[in-house]
C-alpha cells in the first residue's frame, strides 16, 4: 500500500498541501481531482519522492519513503510527469528502454515489445522522438514508465500519472485508461491526476477531491462524486447522471447563464 | 525483430568505435613521419619496433631522438587532451541538457587558465604547494579554477531543474571576461621571471610536450575520462529530464558531481598543459550525434576518440602549414570551430524538434 498520513507542504507560510491523508491500494485506480492550484501537482511530487515533506509520513508497502534509496524507490514506483522534453535525437525505442535501466528484468526485449504494443508505439520504435506528435510522445513516455514496473512480481508496485491523457484525442484517452485498467491485474496500484471528470468517474475505483491543499472528500466514485461535492470543490454547478449502479456516469456542466436559473436540478439516479 | 534491432545497434556502436580507433592510429602513424624533420615511414615503424626489442630495419639515431623525444610525446599528449576535451564536452552537454555547451564557452577553460596564471605568477609565494604536489601542482591548481567556474555557471543557469540557455551562455561570457581581466591583473603584478614563464606557458601548445607531461595527463585525464564514460546510462536518463531520471532510479546529484568534477579536472589539466583550446568539445559530440544518434553509450567513448583524432589533425596542420614555424593549435580549432558554432546557433532549434 502507498500510504500518506497527514502530509503537509508549505511555501513560505502558505500551505500548498494541508494535512492530506491518502491510501493507494494495489489493484485500484485512485484519481485525484481538483481545480487549478488545488495542490494536485505538489501532492503528486511529494508522493513520488521528488519533494520531501516536513510533516507527515509517506510509506511504500510499509517502508518510509524518507531514507529509501533512489534505486529501491524506482523498483517500487514509476512516475509519468505531465511534460517531458528531450534535448537530443533519441529514437522512440531508446526512450522506452531507458525505463528498464535499473530494473534488470529477465527478458528486457519481451517487456519492451509488450509495453510498446500496449501503448501502440511499436510501429514508431525507429522514429526520432522529436519528430512525433504530442499524443505519440505521451504514449512513448507512458511506455517508458510502464516498462519500469511491467514485469510481474509479488511485491505491490505503484504507478503515478500526472494527467496522462492531456494531449490525446478521445479514442486514445479511452485506450490509455484501458491499459491502466489492465495494470491492476499486475498487482499495481495507480494514482492519477485527471482533468476529465467523466474519465475519472467511469474508470477510477476511488476518487479524491482536493481543494486549497486539503482533501475534502475521498472514497468510492459514487459516494464522492455527488453534484454537491463537485460544486463545492470546483465552484461551478455540475450535474451527475447515471441510470443505476452498474451504468455509466455522466457529468456535465452548462454555460453559467443557463445554470443561474434556480430551477436547475441535479439528478443522481 | 527486436533482437535484430538491438543487435544491429550494438554492432553499429562497436563498428563506429573500431573505425574511429583505427583512424586515430593511422593518423598517429602519419603524424610521426610528417614534420620539419621528415622520418620515412619504414624507419618510424622500425624505431617503434626497436623499443619493444624487435630489430627490423635501419634508422639514424637522430631520427630515433626526434621521434621518441619530440614527436611521440606530442602526439600522445594531443590524443589525451583532445580526447579529454571531447568527452568532457559531450558529458557537460548531456548534463546541462544543451548542445551549445562547451568547456571553453561556459568558462571552465578560462577558470583553469586564470588559476594556472595565478600559480605561474605567484606560485613562488607558496613553496609548500610545489613541494607537496611537485609537477602535479600546476594541473591541479588549474583544475580548481575550472571547477569554481563550472559550479558558478551551473548554479546561475540551473533553476528548478531546467537550464536556461541564455543565462548559461551569458554567465559563461561574464566569467570568461572576468577571468581574462584577472589574468591581465595577475600579469600586471608579475615580475620578470614570472612573465617569462607565463609567456612560455601561454604559447605552449602541444609543442611543449614531454614524457613527464604525458605521464601527468595519463593519470589526470585518462582516468577521469573513463569515469565520465562510465556515466553513459545516467546521462541517457538525464536527457529526458532531471526529475524523470530520478524517477527511474538515477542518483542525479551524484551524476552531477561526477561529471562537473571530472569534467573540470580533465579540462583544467588540459588547459594547464596546452593553453586554452576551444571548440573541440563542441564539434565532436555534435558530429557523433548527427551521424549515429544520441545514445551516450556511443557518444561518450566516441567523443574521446574523435576529439583525439581532431586535435591530432589540427596539430598536424598547425605544424605543417607554415613549416618550419608552427601555428598555435588553438588558432586552427577556432578557425574550424567558430563557423560551426554559428551554424549550430542557427540550427539548434531545428535539431531539437
Amino acid at each position: 500500500m502507498l500510504d500518506a498520513k497527514h502530509i503537509q507542504y508549505y511555501i513560505g507560510n502558505r500551505p500548498i498541501v494541508n494535512r492530506a491523508t491518502i491510501q493507494v491500494l494495489p489493484g485500484e485506480l485512485t484519481a485525484i481531482l481538483g481545480p487549478n492550484g488545488a495542490g494536485k501537482s505538489t501532492l503528486f511530487r511529494l508522493l513520488s519522492g521528488e519533494l520531501s515533506c516536513k510533516q507527515g509520513l509517506i510509506t511504500y508497502n510499509g517502508q518510509p519513503l524518507k531514507g529509501m534509496k533512489t534505486r529501491q524507490l524506482a523498483s517500487l514506483r514509476a512516475v509519468m510527469p505531465q511534460h517531458s522534453t528531450l534535448t537530443f535525437p533519441f529514437q522512440a525505442m531508446e526512450v522506452v528502454s531507458l525505463g528498464l535501466m535499473y530494473c534488470r528484468p529477465n527478458d528486457p526485449k519481451m517487456i519492451l515489445k509488450e509495453v510498446m504494443s500496449a501503448t501502440q508505439t511499436w510501429q514508431l520504435k525507429d522514429q526520432l522522438y522529436g519528430n512525433l506528435s504530442g499524443g505519440e510522445k505521451q504514449r512513448v513516455q507512458l511506455a517508458r514508465v510502464l516498462a519500469q514496473i511491467w514485469e510481474i512480481k509479488a511485491t505491490p508496485r505503484y504507478l503515478l500519472l500526472d494527467e496522462p491523457t492531456s494531449s490525446m484525442d478521445i479514442a486514445q484517452q479511452h485506450h490509455i485508461m484501458q491499459i491502466i485498467q489492465q495494470l491492476k491485474t499486475r498487482n499495481i496500484g495507480i494514482l492519477a491526476i485527471l482533468h476529465d471528470l467523466n474519465l475519472a468517474a467511469n474508470y477510477a475505483d476511488k476518487v479524491l477531491l482536493l481543494k486549497q491543499g486539503k482533501v475534502l472528500h475521498q472514497g468510492a466514485v459514487r459516494t464522492v462524486m455527488t453534484p454537491e461535492n463537485l460544486q463545492g470543490v470546483f465552484d461551478y454547478p455540475l450535474s451527475v447522471q447515471s441510470n443505476g449502479p452498474g451504468a455509466p456516469i455522466y457529468i456535465s456542466s452548462l454555460p453559467s447563464s443557463a445554470t443561474s436559473s434556480k430551477n436547475y436540478t441535479y439528478k443522481l439516479a | 525483430m527486436i533482437q535484430n534491432l538491438s543487435y544491429s545497434k550494438t554492432a553499429q556502436h562497436s563498428l563506429v568505435l573500431a573505425a574511429l580507433g583505427i583512424g586515430l592510429v593511422l593518423l598517429g602513424l602519419l603524424s610521426i613521419t610528417i614534420g620539419a624533420f621528415p622520418i620515412p615511414f619504414g624507419h618510424a615503424v622500425s624505431i617503434l619496433l626497436s623499443q619493444v626489442g624487435i630489430d627490423s630495419g635501419t634508422f639514424t639515431e637522430q631520427e630515433a631522438n626526434v621521434l621518441w623525444q619530440i614527436r611521440l610525446p606530442r602526439i600522445v599528449l594531443a590524443i589525451l587532451v583532445g580526447g579529454g576535451l571531447g568527452v568532457s564536452g559531450a558529458a557537460l552537454q548531456g548534463l546541462f541538457r544543451n548542445p551549445l555547451v562547451e568547456p571553453g564557452l561556459i568558462g571552465v577553460s578560462s577558470g583553469g587558465a586564470l588559476f594556472a596564471v595565478i600559480f605561474i605568477v605567484f606560485g613562488s609565494s607558496f613553496p609548500w604547494l610545489g613541494s607537496v604536489f611537485g609537477s602535479f601542482s600546476l594541473p591541479l591548481v588549474a583544475f580548481i579554477g575550472g571547477l569554481i567556474n563550472v559550479m558558478l555557471v551551473y548554479k546561475m543557469a540551473n533553476q528548478r531543474g531546467k537550464t536556461d540557455i541564455s543565462l548559461l551562455i551569458l554567465a559563461g561570457v561574464a566569467l570568461t571576461a572576468l577571468s581574462g581581466a584577472l589574468i591581465g591583473l595577475a600579469i600586471f603584478y608579475a615580475d620578470e621571471a614570472a612573465l617569462r614563464n607565463f609567456t612560455f606557458w601561454s604559447l605552449g601548445d602541444v609543442g611543449g610536450a614531454n614524457w613527464d607531461k604525458v605521464k601527468i595527463a595519463f593519470i589526470l585525464i585518462l582516468f577521469p575520462s573513463l569515469l565520465i564514460i562510465n556515466q553513459f546510462r545516467n546521462l541517457n536518463a538525464l536527457a529526458i529530464g532531471e526529475n524523470e531520471a530520478f524517477h527511474m532510479g538515477v542518483d542525479v546529484q551524484r551524476v552531477k558531481y561526477i561529471v562537473l568534477f571530472m569534467g573540470a579536472l580533465v579540462v583544467g589539466v588540459g588547459v594547464s598543459m596546452t593553453g586554452t583550446i576551444g571548440f573541440v568539445g563542441l564539434i565532436v559530440p555534435h558530429l557523433l550525434r548527427l551521424s549515429f544518434g544520441a545514445d551516450h553509450r556511443l557518444v561518450l567513448p566516441g567523443a574521446f576518440l574523435l576529439g583525439a583524432f581532431l586535435l591530432n589533425g589540427a596539430d598536424l596542420l598547425a605544424r605543417t602549414v607554415v613549416m618550419p614555424a608552427e601555428l598555435p593549435i588553438g588558432i586552427i580549432t577556432a578557425i574550424l570551430g567558430s563557423p560551426f558554432f554559428i551554424w549550430l546557433i542557427l540550427h539548434v532549434k531545428k535539431l531539437n524538434s
